[in-house]
């Protein structure tokens, strides 16, 4: 009975519906957007979408950051790890950036010893550009 | 045997609904014993969507499911503040669909006068531009598409919230205890007998017993005699450990079912199978056709699905109450109180079937019916009266963050476990070490969990605190997480290793199904690195 009823209620809101359908309708896009901006997630891009299962498949292992000479400054990845938890550690993995020349992060032998492939240096380039949006 | 403790009601389960019966009855002035035989949550609860969410499917089926799901739910949202965050779901619309995207609308439009309910908003609809605008992973096929606003939750600090507070007010819960038989007397239940943890054997009797073992009801009953009859269906999730689209999406599977892909805060569940269950519940495995199943239903819409690397599997039963001839789909998930006086068991109260998002309700019902039976008079007050940690705003999570010299995370993950409780969790043990960088969890709050929160095993742990819940699936931090638990109930380093070793072994098995090349070689690292560090073979 429950079912019979639920369906003839359905029907009926169909039917309404189709009569609103017939009245113009704005976009609902900016209102979604302003809907959930506070919930300050940041959104991925469609320029990072293609790469993206790529960019985030750290394992936390940590081999990187022996490679990349960071041992004893941080224990972990951080710049990687917080990347693909996306995106709010945008702070601890700028702060793996952090250095210019001899005391820069070597992301290219970080990247060249880790297990699963991840390009540290195209993350790197991520996220130094969502730091300056 | 020590003499047998004496209380007004003993609740049998410590998932989701025996808890909150137990809270219920608590601040209804009774005398409460609740036992777990495993942790709190570690069933049907702990392996759910995390979702608190009005069930817009059972539309079709049963608006009373929808609506009394959606006032319950609002409750929920308002007395766990702290443990709740808004879902924002995407249905997208392919060709061939079930349903259209003007049936689909329809529905949402229905589901919108529920929504005030549970203090959500009402749904959007967006051209295919605008959908694959704010989510890009979407298929370049999909016709339009539809939002919808959900809860999300976690469920095993909804339990163990409800667990404390039970305490807090009087009750006794204790985890890892296992009943045996139930004492009668007569055609009359006075009582339980349990094994606890150390192995050791009591009684407690009780003037009623409340059988709130979710799918494990019919085992327990029949220790009263009597018959429940339930229909179990397996559920399982694939997780990822991270976020894999902006919005959480809605897919259809090859054979017309709902799925769900949830965006939580730092992790994806992507869900669920419904199946009719009929081997061991204290044993469930995650089948490879299952991930695949779940996996095929999505590649239609988000084409990139296959290329993440999930971390594991969860897998439980729901408790669904029996019906022949319908799909598992069409089962209602109504619950159902039932007093067995009608069957000559005086003293026995099953509470039966039910969801997740309705589990105050189904606690305030059963407890009517032990307090009539009890003829005692107290108004049920779970609606109002806040889970611990939320009985006032917490304090900006920079604030404590400065003041506990940990980072801004850190502190806002501790707060959405504890709410303002968290500066006490903090203070425990001293420290402001992170034991757990993928979470992050400090070692502060898992020696709080130790002490405070009847952690026993790793596994409790990591359903306590999220330990090992991350990327590294626990490779980077289960030793110290078993160095810190250990210290503080007093293992010797043997049961340190033993303790990280099962915790291994039981991951192990959740995550087998879903590894692809990279999660091969996380597994060959983790597997490398406790081989070396505790000889995981066993040949120490």
């Amino acid at each position: 009975m429950a079912r019979a009823d639920s369906l003839a209620r359905l029907a009926f809101a169909y039917g309404i519906h189709q009569a609103r359908r017939l009245r113009p309708r704005r976009s609902q896009l900016a209102p979604l957007l302003d809907t959930y901006a506070a919930d300050g997630i940041r959104a991925i891009e469609p320029d990072v979408r293609e790469r993206h299962p790529h960019l985030v498949g750290c394992i936390n292992c940590g081999l990187c950051a022996l490679a990349a000479g960071r041992f004893g400054k941080t224990r972990l990845p951080d710049l990687a790890s917080s990347y693909m938890r996306l995106y709010a550690r945008l702070d601890e993995a700028s702060s793996d950036l952090a250095g210019d020349g001899a005391s820069a992060p070597d992301l290219a032998a970080a990247a060249s010893v880790c297990p699963v492939g991840l390009p540290l240096d195209e993350v790197a380039a991520v996220v130094r550009r969502m730091m300056t949006r | 045997m020590a003499a047998p403790s004496a209380h007004d009601v003993v609740v049998i389960g410590g998932g989701v609904t025996g808890a909150g019966v137990a809270r219920d009855l608590a601040l209804r002035g009774l005398s409460v014993l609740l036992l777990e035989k495993g942790d709190w949550g570690a069933g049907t609860s702990g392996s759910s969507s995390w979702m608190i969410h009005g069930g817009p499917r059972y539309l079709e089926f049963d608006w009373d499911t929808t609506r009394l799901s959606c006032i319950d739910a609002g409750h929920i949202v308002t007395i766990a503040r702290n443990l709740v965050y808004r879902v924002v779901f995407i249905l997208p619309v392919m060709p061939h669909d079930r349903n259209n995207i003007e049936r689909i609308e329809t529905g949402m439009e229905v589901y919108d006068r529920f929504q005030p309910l549970k203090h959500s908003r009402p749904h959007r609809r967006l051209t295919a531009e605008e959908a694959r605008r704010v989510e890009p992973g979407l298929s370049p096929d999909i016709i339009g598409a539809v939002t919808n606003e959900e809860w999300g939750i976690d469920p095993h600090r909804l339990v163990f919230a409800n667990v404390e507070d039970a305490m807090a007010h009087g009750a006794r819960a204790l985890n890892h205890t296992r009943v045996t038989e139930l004492i009668r007397d007569g055609g009359k239940v006075i009582g339980v007998r349990y094994r606890g943890s150390d192995g050791a054997t009591s009684e407690a009797r009780a003037r009623v017993v409340v059988n709130a073992a979710g799918p494990w009801v019919p085992e327990v009953s029949g220790m009263a005699g009597v018959t429940v009859e339930l229909r179990p269906a397996k559920g399982i999730h694939i997780v990822y450990p991270y976020r894999i689209s902006n919005f959480s999406i809605f897919a259809e599977s090859v054979d017309g079912r709902d799925l769900l892909m949830v965006a939580h805060a730092g992790f994806t569940l992507l869900g669920t199978t419904d199946d009719d269950f009929y081997g061991d519940l204290d044993s469930i495995d995650v089948l490879e056709d299952e991930v695949d199943y779940l996996l095929q239903g999505f590649d239609r819409v988000f084409p990139a699905i296959r290329q993440y690397r999930p971390v594991r599997t969860t897998a439980g039963v729901r408790p669904t109450l029996f019906k022949w001839r319908r799909y598992e789909d069409e089962l209602s998930r109504r619950y159902e109180v039932i007093d067995h006086a009608s069957q000559g068991v005086e003293g026995f109260v099953t509470i039966a079937g039910g969801k997740l998002s309705m589990y105050r309700l189904m606690a305030e019902e059963t407890s009517d019916a032990v307090c009539r039976k009890l003829g005692h008079e107290a108004p049920c007050t779970t609606a109002t009266i806040p889970l611990p940690g939320n009985e006032a705003d917490p304090e900006p999570p920079s604030e404590l963050a400065a003041r506990c010299g940990i980072s801004a995370l850190a502190a806002m993950k501790v707060q959405s476990r504890h709410g303002t409780n968290a500066a006490k969790v903090l203070g425990e043990g001293g420290t402001s070490r992170i034991l757990c960088r993928c979470e992050p969890v400090t070692e502060a709050e898992l020696v709080y969990a130790a002490r405070r929160e009847q952690v026993r095993t790793l596994a409790d742990a990591f359903r306590r605190v999220g330990v090992a819940a991350g990327p590294c699936a626990g490779a980077a931090c289960i030793l110290r997480a078993a160095e810190v638990v250990g210290r503080e109930l007093g293992w010797s380093a043997t049961q340190k290793f033993d303790a990280a070793r099962e915790f291994v072994r039981g991951a192990w098995l959740g995550r087998a199904p879903v590894l692809n090349h990279s999660g091969w070689a996380q597994e060959e690292l983790a597997q490398g690195a406790m081989r070396g560090l505790m000889d995981i073979d066993g040949s120490r």
